[in-house]
């Protein structure tokens, strides 16, 4: 009894100090070739590899954000989708393309976990399993994102203006994968109201994010049934992931740009 | 049958329930001891703002030493800290050399082609083994080294007001003495700026202590919203979060600023009307 | 003796390709998932969640009728191998649970006027 008493007074001791020390600071802000970047470590120390590193900026210039949480089935949360060298091989998550015979852009995208990997093989495998590593790219950042807009923050890249000038072609569709569907009837932008006084109001851009996401990724897993006009979506909640937090910490342009939302000016 | 109490177990628990009270006991003392809450001396006004980066490179060519009032006299903080995207704290930001060849960090503007003052820019980390351009590397990486750097604190800052503690930035700004650059072409993005924010008064917690006018205004006009807002202040509703000054002497808050670079928190009167002018 | 002996071969011919052919998804670790013949199960999914775009359109009864065929695909899904169970499962659920969603905003939106019709 004692024992157990005085392992929870440590305890609370521990939490008491772990507490006070999250706000206040300015976090780090990650390079531009480091925004998005998501590290996947659910089995790979497991197989004595390190863990997966996956770069967002190489594959949104090539595919719409549906295509991978949608038709392949990503999480939209590090870990979350529980990816085995297995499902791989089987020609699911990563395997879907990278089986060493899918062309993308003229190249043939190089094969995820096989088995059996033999010393030139385990060179691959490093191309992903890249944590902690000094592994090279077949893609330098910046001789990519050079003759693109910019933008500040994120990716320092306008992937908006990229899309529209036609530097950039997302797919939308990967044969033997997706399904066929038929177009989207366009969606209305529509106005929120911020909470602080002041401050413009929002411009939801609906049209744009039906065309980069379907329905499917937004609702109702991000976007459950409230109703327009009742605010429910708070700064803080936002920062910390949930509704246009689900995208826009890490991996869309992040919230401090404000004016890329709050763009309405106030008459 | 009656188990006996054991000698080890309760003598721990003696000990740690005196930890429990003798902590507490500190933790009350310091509510109403003062030194709790009041800034060290800070460095003399020449090094105050320095900051050291030193990625302890083998065979490189040595640490960084970044004063900020050089570039402060020329730049708004917002330039640099959103535009450029530096970090608020040393070695954070994850420059190098490749960056800097790229554009980014200091060769946002290092680049030896953006005009500041009618010249160029000398380029930081250039590709060339040339002689000469070693002397401008030694201008930022000069580290214990004498002599390399062009600009010296107390020849540069003779001309601008004094405070009780190094230069008033904003009476020579005032003054039109500087005029701080909100934008470089290459570098920000043109936006249509945020109406700057109204001053307000902070409530204090202690009757004892003098009361705050917090100057948003001219906050937003030097820094923009998004340096602060949302990881600094994250509390968009006035009064949510206490900024005690222990907090803000650990760094936190407004001490992300005010204890490294912008004024130092001894400097009592800048915030607190009518308090003393610099801390006992 | 032999008499046994051929029923049991007998048995064994007839249950191992029956055994092969059980789970339509099942495929070998090292080759690529069998698209191009499509069973049943991968039909109707495919029919299902093609209709995502057009939920709004759809009306009350069709959209319940889809969350029906949903539910009752899901099961035999979950019979399936581990990746295809993971991911199919996953995608299923996802147009289900639009199909869920844009039907609760209809009842919402119906319930709405009719409490403004009655005022």
């Amino acid at each position: 009894m004692s024992k157990k008493l005085s392992i929870v007074l440590i305890v609370i001791l521990v939490l008491c100090g772990l507490g006070p020390s999250q706000t206040g600071i300015k976090k780090k802000r990650p390079l531009p070739y480091e925004y998005g970047q998501v590290v996947i470590s659910n089995y790979s120390e497991r197989a004595d590899l390190a863990p997966v590193v996956f770069q967002h900026w190489i594959h949104r210039s090539m595919f719409t954000c549906r295509v991978c949480h949608v038709d392949v089935g990503f999480a939209m949360k590090a870990g979350g989708t529980n990816i085995t060298a297995l499902d791989n091989e089987r020609g699911y998550y990563c395997g879907t393309c990278h089986n060493g015979r899918m062309v993308v852009n003229g190249k043939t995208v190089f094969q995820a976990c096989s088995r059996g990997a033999t010393g030139e093989d385990a060179l691959r495998c490093q191309r992903c399993h890249s944590y902690g590593l000094h592994v090279a790219s077949d893609f330098d950042f910046f001789r990519f994102s050079q003759p693109l807009p910019k933008e500040r923050f994120g990716n320092g890249i306008d992937w908006e203006k990229a899309e529209l000038s036609g530097l950039i072609k997302p797919a939308d569709f990967l044969e033997g994968t997706s399904v066929h569907r038929n177009p989207l009837a366009v969606q209305k932008d529509f106005a929120l109201n911020p909470k602080v006084e002041g401050m413009p109001d929002i411009i939801f851009s609906h049209k744009k994010h039906t065309v980069w996401n379907g329905c499917e990724l937004c609702h109702p897993d991000i976007f459950t049934g409230v109703k327009r006009g009742s605010s429910h979506y708070s700064m803080i909640d936002i920062s910390q992931g949930k509704s246009c937090g689900a995208c826009h910490v890490s991996v869309a342009f992040p919230l401090t740009d404000c004016q890329r939302c709050h763009s309405k000016p106030i008459a | 049958m009656k188990r006996r109490p054991n000698r080890n177990d309760s003598s721990i628990l003696r000990f740690i329930v005196a930890g429990a009270i003798f902590c507490a006991g500190i933790a009350t003392v310091a509510q109403i001891d003062l030194q709790i809450y009041l800034p060290k001396n800070p460095p003399p006004p020449a090094e105050y703002g320095r900051v050291v980066l030193d990625n302890h490179t083998p065979n490189g060519p040595g640490a960084v030493v970044f004063d900020h009032w050089l570039h402060r006299s020329k730049f708004t903080c917002r330039l640099c800290h959103v535009d450029v995207g530096f970090a608020m704290e040393a070695n954070a930001t994850g420059i190098s050399d490749r960056t800097n060849h790229a554009g980014f960090h200091c060769g946002a503007c290092h680049n030896g082609k953006t005009i500041v003052d009618g010249k160029p820019v000398f380029a930081a980390c250039s590709d060339s083994k040339n002689a000469n351009l070693a002397q401008d590397c030694l201008r930022c990486h000069s580290a214990g080294k004498q002599g390399v750097r062009q600009y010296e604190y107390s020849k540069f800052t003779a001309r601008f007001p004094k405070a009780i503690y190094g230069v008033d930035w904003e009476l020579a700004e005032r003054n039109g003495m500087i005029k701080l650059i909100d934008f470089i072409d290459g570098v920000s993005v043109k936006k249509t700026p945020l109406r700057p924010r109204e001053d307000f008064p902070l409530q204090t917690h202690y009757s004892w202590v003098h009361p705050i006018t917090f100057s948003h205004e001219k906050h937003t006009i030097w820094n923009g919203c998004e340096l602060c807002h949302p990881e600094i202040f994250p509390a968009a509703v006035k009064d949510a979060v206490h900024y005690s000054m222990f907090y803000n002497i650990e760094g936190r808050y407004c001490g992300e600023c005010h204890g490294k670079v912008a004024f130092p928190l001894n400097n009592c009167r800048k915030c607190h009307e009518g308090a003393p002018l610099w801390a006992p | 003796m032999s008499r046994q002996l051929l029923a049991i071969l007998l048995l064994v011919g007839i249950a191992v390709p029956y055994r092969l052919n059980a789970v339509d998804g099942q495929r070998s670790p090292d080759s690529q998932p069998d698209r191009a013949s499509q069973s049943d199960w991968h039909r109707e999914f495919d029919d299902l969640c093609s209709k995502t775009q057009d939920s709004m359109t759809l009306s009350e009864d069709e959209l319940s009728t889809l969350i029906h065929r949903c539910d009752a695909l899901l099961p035999h899904i979950e019979q399936m191998d581990e990746s295809t169970k993971k991911v199919y499962g996953g995608r299923l659920r996802m147009c289900r649970n639009l199909y869920a969603y844009v039907l609760g905003k209809k009842k919402e939106a119906m319930n709405h006027e009719k409490e403004t019709e009655q005022k």
